[in-house]
Order: structure tokens, then C-alpha cells, then sequence
């Protein structure tokens, strides 16, 4: 990086004070753009996709339960290790069942990698980014706070949440038929290059 | 009942200014949250309207703490001191002609005690508390004012000599009612001497050594809460708007204008001082603060310099031409 150095002044600019003048002019300018301020409890942001905000266990629809199939990929690849599952095989089918799924939300840093990781789009991160508690147990959350979460997402989503399923949830630079059935999403093409979800920043760049 | 006109006069003047003051910090946070792009205050009423009231009925309200180790005495008088010097500035100045409280022929002189009475507020604010933060402070400001004291004095002393008279009224009479006329086309010099001289003795940005927040807290009035911290604020804002007051008498023209304004003779003294006040903070947004001996190398190695070239100049011109 070349570093830029004050250009030298001459005399008269010296006199007249021409950076004093710059700076100030510079100040009216803004004062007449537009302030980039939101008003935020009024105003509320425009959440994108790809949101990680907070967690939920989608409710299946058939079963009125979680999707959960305690493979413990998030468990395995969550790096700050908030989350805890328990389970025990099915003496017939030998199906793991799920007796709790705690996440600790304190400890959780939002990476999302457990959404990506999840093969049946279990467990994900909602738009939701306004909750909070008097008590760490209030977002400490249990598999039924888990499942709630869900609920009042899908309330507030008007119902249409079937089709609440984003690219951000597959892993990135992997092929479709590698995926688990669940996480073949259709993406749209700007998100993609030969086949592979690469996101619509690096997409651009990629072709400039 | 001479007296009582007079009683009522100063009881309107009082409310004028205080609204001025009111809604001068309200357009000070405006305008720097526009000028930083951001929206300043929004919330009490349309676009914040509301805000200098809810602000002043707070400070009313606030607790008021002395602290364990402060001189009581001068810790409660400071910030009267600084108040009622800069209100008592207020009655010398001509809004228009003959709108003026006291037309004293001493006018720019009793301006001048005033202001430098205010620091003396500053400065007990500064001694009286017993903290390190408004020690320094009210120590800087004593610095400050004894050298920017002399330049600003001395930058009038121009203005003095063409008009002939310390009367403000007759300062405004002297410049007539044309363009060329003002004053600010001679004393050009003495202009920008001025300029810098009521930024450093109102305690404003670039010279608000006094109260650095990033380094004193709040410099002087660190230690004071509620109703004399808002004093001392008010103090400061009059201060602003009696050296602006000054600024148009004597070099822009005071009360003349392009055309007459019906029915409010004042108008362009007021927009003269409106414009003033804007640029006080314009200057807010834009500039750093000067470190202490660069303060004090503009106020001795420039300011005076420039005004005392600036006298000879101007008694030269004037026992030629004039």
C-alpha cells in the first residue's frame, strides 16, 4: 500500500487555511446526505436470507415432534460446544430416540454450522433476534423451548413455513448428490457456480 | 413606573434568551448528528422538538451532589457567578436601534469585564470542587483567558478607533447602512483575530480545553449535577451568543440589512447571529481540539501580533485618509 502524504501547501494556502476549509466543506456536504441512522423499534432492519439468529427445532408437521435423528453432527461440530444431546436406541428398530437436546444459547457464537451440518434441516437459526431473559435459564433452551421457538417463528412467518428452507442451511462447495435428501434445495442460480452454492458476493466477484 | 418597563423589558429579554439557549443546544445536536450522519435527537416530540424542555425539566429534577471535600461557598457560587456575568452582558447590546436595555457609552468595555467575570466562574468551579479533573481545568481556563483576553480586546480596538465610541449603538451608526459600509472590509485582520479569540473565550471546539472530555471528563464542571450543571451550560450558550451579538455590532453592520423588515426591526441582527451561532457549530463538527501549548502558541505568537499590526495599520490609514 503506497501511504499518501499530505500534499506540501504554499504560501497563501498556508494563509487562508485551505485545509481548515476542506474539512469544513466537507462537513456541510454531509450535513445535506441522508443520515444513515434506522429508528430502530419503529423501523425494523430488513433480516436477510441467510439470518443466524435464534435457535429452533422444526416441528414436523406429521409427527407433531423434532427431526432430530440424534446423529450428534451439531453436537460434533458446534466449536463452542453449547449444545448437549442425550439418546437411547429403540430395543426393536434400534432408532436412536432423542430423551433431551439442551442448547446453551449464552455460549453460542451464531457460526451456524450446525444448521449446515444438520442431514434432515433439524435444527436451525431463525430470524428471530429479540429475546432475553432475567435469568440465564431463560435462554437456556430445552428441547420443548426449542420446539417453541419454532412455533412462534412459524406464527410470525403467517404459517408459510414449509417452504422456509435457505441455501445457507447446505454446506457450501459440495454437490447436490452428495447431500442428504432434506438438504437438496432448489438455489437460485445467482447463487451458484457449476452446481455448487457459492453465494451471490462470491458469484459476482467470480465473474467480474 | 419607569422602573416597572424596564423590569418587564429585562423579564422578555430573559425569556428570549432562554429559549435561544434552549433551542440552540437542540440545532447544536441536530445539526452535528447531520453533519456525522446521523439524525440527532428524535423522540420528544416531531423531530425532537420537544427535547430542550424535557432536557431542562430533567436537570430541574436531578439530584444535587456537593462534593465531601468541595469549598460549599464557592462550589454553589460558581456557577451563578458564570451565569449571572454573561446575563448581565445581555443589556448592553442593541437588538435595533433603540431596542437596547442600558445604552451605556462604555458598552464593549462592560462586555469585555463581563465575559472575563464568567471565567473567574469557571475558575472557582475549577479551585472549589477539590478534584484533579476540574482543577486542571479550571486551571487551563485560566490560561486561556488571560492570553486569548488580550487578543480579543485588542482585535475591537480597530473597530473602536473608526467608529469613535464604545457605545454599541453607535458602533452599528458609524458602519451606516450599506454593504461597504461594515466594518468586516477594513478590519479584516482584526475579523479573523476576533474569530478565533470568542472560539477560545467561549470555551468552544478547537480551543475547549477547559472541559476536554477525552481527557478532563468534563474539565470545571466534572463534579457538578442538575440545576448548576445546566447553569453553567446556559452560561456557555449566552457566552456564544453575546460574543456573536458582538461579532455582528462590530463588524457586520449590527441591525442593517439589505431592505427594512416591517414590524421586527431586529431580524438581521438576529440572522446575523443565527448565522454565527451555526457557524460555532459547524466549526464543532469539523475541528480537533489544539493541544495546550499550540493554544498557547496561536493565542501569544499570532493573535496578538496580528491585532497589535492590525491597530498601527488602522491609525496609519486613518491619520491619512481620514
Amino acid at each position: 500500500m503506497q501511504i499518501q502524504y499530505k500534499p506540501k501547501r504554499n504560501l497563501l494556502q498556508t494563509i487562508l487555511h485551505v485545509e481548515l476549509l476542506q474539512g469544513m466543506a466537507l462537513t456541510l456536504r454531509t450535513l445535506f446526505s441522508k443520515p444513515i441512522t434506522r429508528q430502530y423499534p419503529e423501523e425494523r432492519p430488513d433480516v436477510q436470507l441467510g439470518f443466524r439468529g435464534q435457535h429452533a427445532l422444526v416441528r414436523d408437521e406429521e409427527t407433531g415432534a423434532s427431526k432430530c435423528v440424534a446423529c450428534m453432527r451439531c453436537v460434533t461440530v458446534c466449536p463452542s460446544r453449547c449444545i448437549r444431546i442425550r439418546f437411547h436406541e429403540d430395543e426393536d428398530t434400534s432408532a436412536r430416540v432423542v430423551d433431551s437436546y439442551d442448547i446453551e444459547a449464552l455460549r453460542c457464537v451464531y457460526c451456524g454450522f450446525c444448521e449446515e451440518v444438520c442431514p434432515v434441516n433439524a435444527l436451525i437459526l431463525t430470524e428471530v433476534f429479540e429475546y432475553s431473559g432475567f435469568q440465564r435459564e431463560d435462554i437456556f433452551f430445552d428441547q420443548e423451548a426449542l420446539l417453541d421457538n419454532w412455533d412462534k417463528f412459524a406464527e410470525s412467518k403467517g404459517g408459510k413455513i414449509g417452504s422456509y428452507v435457505n441455501p445457507f442451511w447446505r454446506p457450501r462447495g459440495m454437490n447436490a448428490d452428495k447431500l442428504t435428501a432434506a438438504k437438496r434445495i432448489d438455489v437460485p442460480d445467482e447463487w451458484t457456480i457449476e452446481g455448487q452454492v457459492v453465494g451471490k458476493n462470491f458469484k459476482a466477484k467470480g465473474t467480474e | 413606573m419607569h422602573v416597572l418597563i424596564v423590569f418587564i423589558e429585562i423579564l422578555v429579554l430573559f425569556a428570549v434568551v432562554m429559549l435561544h439557549v434552549a433551542y440552540a443546544t437542540y440545532f447544536e445536536r441536530k445539526i452535528i448528528g447531520h453533519m456525522q450522519v446521523r439524525l440527532g435527537p428524535m423522540q420528544q416530540g416531531w423531530h425532537g422538538l420537544l427535547q430542550p424542555i424535557a432536557d431542562g425539566i430533567k436537570s430541574f429534577f436531578k439530584e444535587d451532589i456537593v462534593p465531601a471535600q468541595a469549598d460549599v461557598l464557592p462550589f454553589r457560587a460558581a456557577p451563578i457567578i458564570c451565569l449571572t456575568a454573561m446575563m448581565a452582558a445581555l443589556a448592553v447590546l442593541p437588538f435595533a436601534s433603540g431596542w437596547v436595555l442600558a445604552d451605556i457609552n462604555i458598552g464593549l468595555l462592560f462586555i469585555f469585564a463581563m465575559s472575563s467575570l464568567a471565567s473567574y466562574g469557571v475558575i472557582l468551579a475549577g479551585w472549589a470542587t477539590n478534584s484533579k479533573y476540574t482543577f486542571l481545568g479550571g486551571l487551563r481556563s485560566m490560561a486561556q483567558v488571560v492570553s486569548y483576553e488580550i487578543s480579543f480586546g485588542l482585535s475591537l480596538v480597530g473597530v473602536m478607533m473608526l467608529s469613535g465610541s464604545l457605545n454599541l449603538s453607535k458602533i452599528v451608526e458609524a458602519q451606516g447602512s450599506s454593504f461597504g459600509g461594515m466594518y468586516l472590509f477594513p478590519q479584516i485582520i482584526a475579523f479573523f483575530v476576533f474569530c478565533v479569540a470568542m472560539l477560545a473565550e467561549t470555551n468552544r471546539v478547537p480551543f475547549d480545553l477547559p472541559e476536554a472530555e477525552t481527557e478532563l471528563v468534563s474539565g470545571y464542571c466534572t463534579e457538578y449535577s442538575g440545576m448548576r450543571y445546566a447553569m453553567f451550560f446556559m452560561a456557555e450558550y449566552i457566552g456564544m451568543m453575546v460574543m456573536a451579538s458582538i461579532g455582528t455590532i462590530c463588524f457586520l453592520g449590527g441591525w442593517n440589512g439589505p431592505f427594512e423588515v416591517a414590524f421586527f426591526p431586529p431580524f438581521w441582527f438576529v440572522f446575523k447571529i443565527y448565522i454565527f451561532m451555526f457557524v460555532f457549530i459547524w466549526i464543532r463538527a469539523t475541528m480537533p481540539r489544539y493541544r495546550y501549548d499550540q493554544l498557547m502558541d496561536i493565542g501569544w505568537k499570532l493573535l496578538i501580533p496580528l491585532s497589535l499590526v492590525n491597530i498601527v495599520l488602522t491609525g496609519i490609514v486613518k491619520a491619512f485618509v481620514g
